[in-house]
């Protein structure tokens, strides 16, 4: 498979702010990865490094094998929709779109235009005095319509409600079967946006903590529960993401269980439950980490 | 994957002079607007000097001729520079735009808005001079030194001090895009303290009257022509500044 991008050692530091530090990070051409993070961990810095919209303080960033700062040939080939993108004063919903078909050689009219009413937004205000949930939208349908070869999301559905979510992960997996396409995705609605991801890539504080199959992750790891010297006897020596008791019963999420380990605590008594994505995420990037036993 | 031609520079320069035309108001619409008014509030004035002036020696012939409402619509050109940059520049680079592109296409609309507003007040001068100065023998869009002067070099003077203002303009809006208010106010400290200084470095040695003699031995189209260099060294500069500027919200 060829690599669509390729980052080496790139950072980007404000001050003593480590926004993004010593990322290196290859994605293949063809998948949708999930970019994981909490608010502040450097998603929105390590997107915009790649395209060149910020500038790094060391390493590089290469799309389809070249830097892609200032280069118009590999930025022609790529969209990076961003929650935050600001529009000039008085531009309408189809000024954007019009303004973004110049941009994107395989952009599709008409595509955006049923997005818009799927998406109910109203192409006719101005962007400014949209909601945020229609802002979004707009960025949505920009980053769907440009059927760029490389698409970066991110946090596409900030303020979309429940339905316009859906209708945009439908949209998203329908027209990659047709139109096959790198997909990179920031996101906070991790469970939801769970089923699209080929492949995760959880950031924190600037680092790169995770980047694994998503298959493979969900498969990991394991809650177990049971009586809490059981509990203890099975997780000692373990990598363990949390733990909780309540009375004699205890639970502890534990990284890396392969089937003799889940084989053995089925024989001492534990009940098994799988981990969402989301929990591990959010074990991982310190949510519970280090917490002590409340007992 | 299927290989795909790449945008032609052409295309991906007018793209960047497009985002500009998405909403002209700004750029090409208001301008004109405060012109109208700046211009009604003159004539208003003059006729109301007329009035009195009729009731006592009456009026110099050249009584009208010196207004400076028309500068007015020139400077305020580098706020509109700015502006549009401001506007436009975080859109631009968000369709995929490289900086180099946008600012080429920046500057070519500002070329084009230098060609139109001096073609439209230059259209407005000739009028003026067929009216015998709107009636009242007043000169509002050629006024002063452009009272006698030929309309091509009414034209080329409006279009070389448009250049300038808006050139200037992309700088301070570069500037403002990278470092905001700060560098704002930064520029305008620096831009005094260079006036100042000039100021004394001529009094210091004593060259005013060569400056004099310098000014008014040029034509007005040749001190038009000189500062062709500087607007030129005003756009390489806001093209430096541009291209490290990021994009943040």
């Amino acid at each position: 498979m060829t690599a669509i991008i390729e980052t080496e050692g790139l950072t980007r530091r404000y001050g003593d702010v480590h926004a993004v530090e010593d990322v290196t990070l290859r994605v293949e051409e063809g998948s949708v990865y999930g970019l994981l993070g909490r608010n502040g961990a450097g998603k929105t810095t390590l997107l915009q490094l790649l395209t060149g919209q910020e500038f790094a303080t060391s390493g590089e960033a290469r799309l389809f094998g070249e830097r892609s700062l200032e280069n118009p040939r590999v930025l022609g080939r790529t969209c990076l929709v961003k929650e935050s993108q600001s529009y000039p004063d008085n531009v309408r919903g189809h000024h954007v779109l019009r303004a973004a078909s110049w941009s994107y050689a395989h952009w599709d009219q008409d595509y955006a235009i049923r997005l818009a009413d799927d998406l109910r937004v109203p192409l006719g205000r101005r962007v400014k005095k949209m909601s945020r949930g229609q802002r979004s939208a707009v960025g949505a349908i920009v980053g769907l319509a440009s059927r760029a070869e490389l698409t970066l999301f991110d946090e596409p559905y900030a303020g979309l409600d429940a339905v316009a979510r859906q209708v945009f992960y439908d949209a998203l997996l329908a027209d990659l079967a047709e139109h096959p396409r790198t997909v990179v995705m920031s996101t906070h609605l991790i469970d939801e946006a769970s089923p699209l991801l080929d492949r995760v890539v959880v950031i924190d504080e600037g680092r790169i903590v995770i980047d694994a199959e998503a298959d493979a992750l969900r498969g990991t790891a394991v809650t177990v529960v049971g009586r809490a010297q059981d509990v203890d006897a099975f997780v000692s020596g373990r990598d363990v993401l949390r733990r909780d008791r309540i009375g004699g019963i205890s639970s502890a999420t534990v990284a890396d269980v392969d089937h003799a380990a889940r084989a053995a605590a089925t024989a001492a008594g534990l009940e098994l439950a799988p981990v969402s994505l989301q929990e591990l995420v959010v074990a991982r990037t310190g949510g519970a980490r280090g917490r002590k036993d409340p007992s | 994957m299927t290989a795909i031609a790449p945008v032609a520079p052409g295309r991906r320069i007018l793209n960047g002079a497009r985002v500009h035309a998405a909403n002209p108001f700004t750029t090409l619409g208001l301008p004109w607007l405060i012109l109208a008014a700046v211009f009604a509030l003159t004539y208003a004035i003059w006729r109301i000097i007329a009035w009195a002036a009729s009731s006592g020696g009456g009026l110099d012939d050249d009584a009208f001729r010196y207004a400076g409402g028309v500068s007015w619509i020139i400077f305020y050109m580098i706020a509109v520079a700015a502006q549009a940059m401001n506007q436009t520049f975080r859109f631009a680079v968000g369709l995929s735009q490289t900086r180099r592109d946008y600012f080429l296409g920046t500057a070519a609309y500002f070329g084009g808005m230098a060609l139109i507003y001096g073609a439209g007040i230059t259209v407005l001068a000739a009028v003026e001079r067929a009216t015998g100065g709107w009636g009242m023998g007043g000169a509002f869009f050629a006024p002063a030194f452009l009272y006698d002067a030929p309309l091509w070099v009414v034209m080329w003077s409006f279009v070389g001090l448009m250049l300038l203002m808006l050139f200037f303009g992309a700088v301070a809006g570069a500037i403002f895009l990278r470092w905001r208010a700060t560098g704002l106010v930064t520029l305008l400290l620096a831009l005094a303290a260079a006036i100042v200084g000039a100021v004394f470095l001529i009094t210091w040695a004593d060259a005013w009257g060569t400056v004099g003699e310098l000014l008014g031995g040029t034509s007005v189209a040749a001190l038009v022509a000189w500062t062709l260099p500087v607007t030129a060294l005003l756009g390489g500069l806001a093209f430096l500044l541009l291209r490290r500027a990021a994009v943040r919200a």
